[in-house]
């Protein structure tokens, strides 16, 4: 063993042994992180103490005490002397919470409006779509406008009619071309041009046929729109999440593309066009959003031509629209920036001009890179939405503090303030880490650092 | 032949597609457009405006702001009576937004503070427990948080209900009116101990500037923070008591239906300084965390082989440089305490939104000019704390190549 | 006349002048990241006056090593003795440990809200009590000795890689320590900027500076090192004078990592 100088000694790796037994496992665990000295242990116990509190009220509060089925507060108040939730109450009112006086018979015109929002959008997260910008933008654009015909009906104008047969057009579209592409293997305008037997023709041909499918679509459209009978819902009476959802959606609809023009006009190297949207985003961001309600309601009547007397909702959406694209402006702004200046230089040297450079290379990669604060934005827009309650319009809040002011219910306020916070609280949760988990995948091919 | 043309020698009079196609004639182009359409749109809204002014028989003009507004507000830092002028009723409004904005401020900044340092502690469930409370609180609308701690504040006791009252030394008192505390009332001589606390700062700021002289001088350390802390308590207090306790206290007292005497903070004050420090306690902490986080490792490792202890690393090595990252988000958020507090309209707590922009302007009808008047003071809020903040940031960048 | 550029056969030896002092003792040392075993019994002593040079394939445990010689990593079995003091929890005995072993990191690790002459003269002044005038002007000393004394009131982010370990070592110089550990001080530095640090390095050896060095930077060890150390998989391989390390090397797992790391 002393001779090392005839043949290599041959290492051998010491087996590794198990860490000392009270530095690993559940009691390595517990010394490292709760019990590591003193004040340590003193924090865990007082955390400790708090979490039971908060528990066990939530528990007594919650489940124990509280009332399930009631026909009113009083009866509630005198099963349990207050000292529970009267969640019966949140029943009673559910309905209205979601949809506010939204005529029962008619509601189903809201989810189905909504159930074509969804499906709209599920072909996002379908693997092998194509165009999914596209799609986006189809939504984005027009189904305002479909929605806006379902959930208002009665005699809608020719303008309206139009707007929503191009939505219904388009999104019949979006899910045959999602049918074509999973069934056939091909995108929706492959096979049309397949199946007319142009696949052989002159290219430029290729978008006759398009449009001409979009336009027998468009009349198939028009005719369905014209054949609806719907009652008419005025504004004035949608209310609850509906109303909080509407005004949030065109909202953040809206802001992005504003949002967009704005950030890249202040980003312009033209004086006057630079000012003007500076100036918008820096006045827009820098005063509360409520004076922009205010502003909304008192100065727009004012504004407007003597005769014209808009509804209050379509007044409070500008004001929203408004301050959503000056908060999205600077979204958008810090999403170019993060752009790699290479990006623009290499665009350029292509010879793609300033509109195309922004739409075919720096917006996508933008885009990507703003997806997270995007939904940030819409979540804030979300909270920021409940304003709209302070000057009147019967949102989720508002909503709520109705039902406490019906005389079978005086006094039931808390349980819907519950109610409603639980119900942000879970979504908004949801969001930011779905958000999250966005920021990690997206993160991948399109590293910023 | 566009061809032949491009080849062919260049001609003195420009070709109209050279004038469309040149940049800077395009710029002036687009530029010119731009501007038309903002004038034109602009003119249209001010012919509007006059139209509809006249229809309504109103004249526009801040002429309004120099005659009695009549009503009366609910509460307010600096004297008003029903007969003041709007002018009056808008400074009002400032004050009592800035009251309970500076007071927000100055609380969130400090459990920011705490709940931020809290998020990194090495103990799991303190770190938790934070994250837990900036989840919850976060993710609930902020007039939620407004709506629900005055509703639930109305559920304290009534100032009559003297069983249940929830009072500290007999002399604080919090039930479903407000907050009732002791109002000091100054006596003889009573102004030369606010001088010895003014003489007590002097000092301490001497005591710093000398013991760092010396420090550098000779390398002997001096407790400069704890004498100072001496000298800013200590004269003022010994000079009070040297001059036979000359301050006494009007303490609140039940009298009949409510609280005689004291200073009252009314239950919407309360409710609403409450929810706003809750709701941007949460982003202070993210600024605190992020800032700390943004000081890498190898900074306390290097500081630690030096020699440094903790807390000299703490000090002179982390705070200064996470303070960098720190900073910006802390102010703006501050900003938005500012803003935020326009949602005390909701409770009624009279702020300017609420007197100014609601009230007067449902009154008066002036809506041009409150508007403008109330984004005014917004935005000269705003702009001269992000000119502080540019200040800042010139002033803190670290040099680099 | 860069250090990597010349063979290793002909470079000379800084002459050493180890004394009989034994001032770092590692016994039995054993740590664990978790479940995984990264220092496994550990024996070591160092003279006083000694400069070692600690290599090995990376995850082989011998940054934790040195890092635990001044404590900024917790070792959980064995003894560790620096200059007469055991390492414990005893804070007191941890201070006054860093105040004797300087150390120099990878990635310099400068202060960036400091300037160059304020990273130095930081230490003296708040752990030594230095006069303020005192400390620069012996941090001075040192950045002469570093070869930068002209940057002294500019901030790290203005200086190359290079210049900033060099103001690093200065700035462990100026705590006077007896003891300096480095961790890889030439591993993020480009090329032309590695021969600059080593030669500090190498004055520094010629002091009479008791060093631990983790590097791969081979020239060094056969110019300076008196006793070069092989480690992996958390244990010491083999350990030997240059000489014999480089020519004649006991273990496989020592001839492989050489032939490796010579080769080109």
């Amino acid at each position: 063993m002393t001779d090392a100088t005839q043949s290599d000694t041959v290492f051998r790796p010491k087996p590794s042994l198990p860490p000392p037994a009270n530095t690993v496992g559940a009691v390595g665990w517990l010394r490292k992180n709760l019990f590591g000295g003193p004040i340590d242990t003193i924090m865990t116990l007082l955390g400790l103490y708090i979490i039971y509190q908060i528990v066990a009220f939530a528990i007594d509060y919650g489940i124990v005490n509280a009332i399930w089925s009631a026909d009113t507060y009083r009866e509630c108040l005198d099963r349990n002397r207050g000292e529970g939730a009267c969640w019966a109450g949140i029943a009673v009112w559910f309905n209205s919470m979601m949809y506010g006086r939204y005529p029962d018979e008619e509601q189903w015109r809201v989810n189905l409006g909504g159930i074509v929002l969804l499906l709209w959008l599920i072909p996002f997260w379908l693997p092998k779509i194509t165009g999914k910008i596209q799609i986006g933008m189809s939504a984005v654009l027009t189904f305002p406008f479909l929605g806006a015909a379902m959930f208002i009906g009665g005699e809608f104008g020719l303008f309206l009619q139009v707007m929503a047969s191009i939505a219904l057009t388009l999104f019949v579209a979006v899910w045959l071309h999602v049918a074509s592409t999973y069934l056939s293997g091909r995108s929706l305008p492959d096979l049309l041009v397949s199946i007319t037997g142009f696949a052989n023709k002159d290219d430029r041909l290729h978008k006759y046929v398009l449009l001409g499918a979009f336009g027998v679509g468009f009349v198939l459209s028009m005719i369905y729109l014209g054949s609806w009978e719907l009652v008419e819902v005025p504004t004035t009476i949608w209310g609850g999440l509906f109303l909080t959802l509407v005004i949030s959606g065109i909202g953040i609809a809206s802001a992005l593309p504003n949002g967009i023009l704005l950030a890249l006009g202040r980003r312009s190297k033209m004086p006057v066009i630079r000012v003007f949207c500076t100036a918008f985003i820096e006045l827009f961001r820098s005063v509360p959003l409520i004076t922009i309600l205010f502003m909304a309601v008192t100065m727009m009547p004012l504004f407007l031509p003597v005769e014209f007397n808009p509804p209050k909702l379509a007044m409070v959406i500008v004001a929203v629209c408004i301050f959503a694209a000056a908060y999205m402006a600077e979204t958008v702004r810090g999403g170019l920036q993060a752009v790699n200046k290479g990006q623009y230089e290499a665009a350029q040297a292509m010879g793609l001009n300033f509109w195309k450079m922004m739409a075919l290379i720096v917006m996508p990669q933008a885009l990507k890179l703003m997806i997270p604060n995007i939904v940030g934005s819409f979540m804030g827009l979300m909270k920021d939405t409940t304003l709209v309650s302070i000057i009147g319009l019967y949102d989720i809040l508002l909503m709520g503090k109705a039902a406490g002011q019906n005389p079978s219910w005086l006094g039931f306020h808390t349980e819907p303030l519950l109610f409603t916070a639980m119900f942000f609280f879970v979504l908004c949760f949801a969001m930011s880490k779905y958000s999250q988990h966005l920021e990690r995948t997206i993160g991948g091919g399109y590293g910023r650092r | 032949m566009a061809v032949v043309d491009k080849a062919g020698p260049r001609k003195d009079a420009r070709s109209f597609s050279e004038i469309v196609n040149d940049e800077r004639y395009r710029s002036v182009f687009y530029q010119v457009i731009v501007a038309i359409a903002v004038i034109w749109t602009a003119n249209y809204l001010i012919t509007n405006t006059a139209e509809n002014l006249e229809a309504r028989g109103m004249s526009a003009g801040f002429g309004f702001l120099g005659s009695t507004a009549g009503f009366s507000i609910a509460w307010s830092i600096i004297d008003y009576a029903p007969g003041d002028t709007y002018l009056d009723v808008y400074l009002v409004g400032i004050a009592n937004t800035l009251i309970v904005s500076f007071f927000a401020i100055i609380a969130t900044t400090f459990l920011g503070f705490i709940v931020g340092v809290m998020r990194l502690s090495k103990n799991f469930l303190v770190s938790k427990l934070a994250s837990a409370f900036v989840e919850v609180m976060r993710n609930v609308p902020l007039l939620l948080h407004i709506i629900f701690w005055f509703t639930l504040s109305a559920a304290l006791p009534s100032p009559r209900d003297k069983e249940n009252q929830i009072a500290l030394f007999d002399s604080v008192f919090l039930n479903n009116r407000g907050l009732y505390v002791p109002a000091p009332v100054p006596g003889e001589g009573f102004q030369f101990v606010v001088i010895m606390a003014l003489v007590g700062i002097v000092a301490a700021y001497a005591v710093a500037v000398w013991a760092t002289k010396r420090q550098f001088a000779t390398g002997q350390k001096f407790p400069a923070f704890w004498t100072g802390v001496g000298l800013i308590v200590g004269l003022p207090l010994a000079t009070f008591v040297a001059l036979g306790a000359p301050l006494t206290f009007d303490y609140p007292s039940l009298q009949g239906f409510n609280f005689r005497g004291g200073a009252d903070v009314p239950r919407a004050f309360c409710a609403l300084l409450f929810a706003l420090v809750l709701y941007h306690t949460v982003f202070m902490a993210e600024a605190v965390r992020a800032g700390i986080l943004s000081v890498s490792h190898g900074q306390t490792e290097a500081s630690y082989s030096l020699g440094l202890k903790p807390s000299w690393t703490l000090r002179l090595v982390v705070i200064p440089q996470a303070m960098r990252a720190v900073v910006p988000p802390m102010i703006s958020n501050w900003m938005n305490v500012v803003k935020n507090s326009s949602l005390a309209i909701a409770i009624g707590y009279p702020d300017l939104v609420a007197v100014f922009m609601q009230t007067s302007l449902n009154q008066s009808g002036h809506a041009i000019e409150i508007v403008a008047m109330v984004m005014l003071f917004y935005m000269t809020v705003s702009l001269t704390i992000s000119a502080a903040l540019n200040y800042y940031n010139k002033i803190v960048q670290i040099k680099e190549r | 006349m860069s250090l990597e550029t010349q063979e290793l056969d002909d470079v000379v030896h800084v002459a050493s002048a180890i004394s009989d002092e034994v001032v770092i003792e590692l016994a039995g040392v054993n740590k664990w990241y978790g479940e995984f075993h990264v220092l496994k019994d550990i024996n070591l002593s160092v003279n006083k006056g000694e400069r070692i040079v600690i290599c090995g394939p990376s995850g082989s445990g011998k940054s934790t090593m040195i890092r635990c010689i001044n404590r900024l990593e917790e070792h959980q079995a064995g003894d560790i003795i620096v200059n007469g003091t055991e390492m414990g929890n005893n804070l007191k005995n941890i201070d006054a440990i860093r105040r004797d072993v300087g150390m120099v990191f990878q990635q310099f690790n400068l202060f960036p809200h400091l300037t160059v002459l304020e990273n130095c003269t930081l230490a003296p002044i708040w752990v030594k009590n230095m006069p303020k005038a005192e400390a620069e002007q012996i941090a001075m000393q040192y950045l002469e000795r570093v070869k930068i004394p002209e940057q002294a009131l500019k901030y790290p982010g203005q200086l190359s890689g290079g210049q900033q370990q060099r103001v690093a070592i200065a700035r462990s110089l100026c705590m006077s320590p007896t003891i300096m550990l480095f961790d890889e001080p030439t591993s993020a530095l480009d090329p032309e900027m590695i021969s600059e640090v080593l030669d500090v390095m190498v004055g520094l050896a010629e002091s009479g500076m008791t060093m631990l060095v983790v590097t791969h930077e081979m020239g060094f060890a056969k110019r300076v090192a008196d006793r070069v150390i092989f480690m992996d998989q958390g244990e010491i391989v083999e350990q030997n004078t240059p000489d014999e390390f480089f020519t004649n090397p006991k273990s496989d797992r020592t001839k492989l990592f050489l032939s490796q790391i010579l080769a080109h």
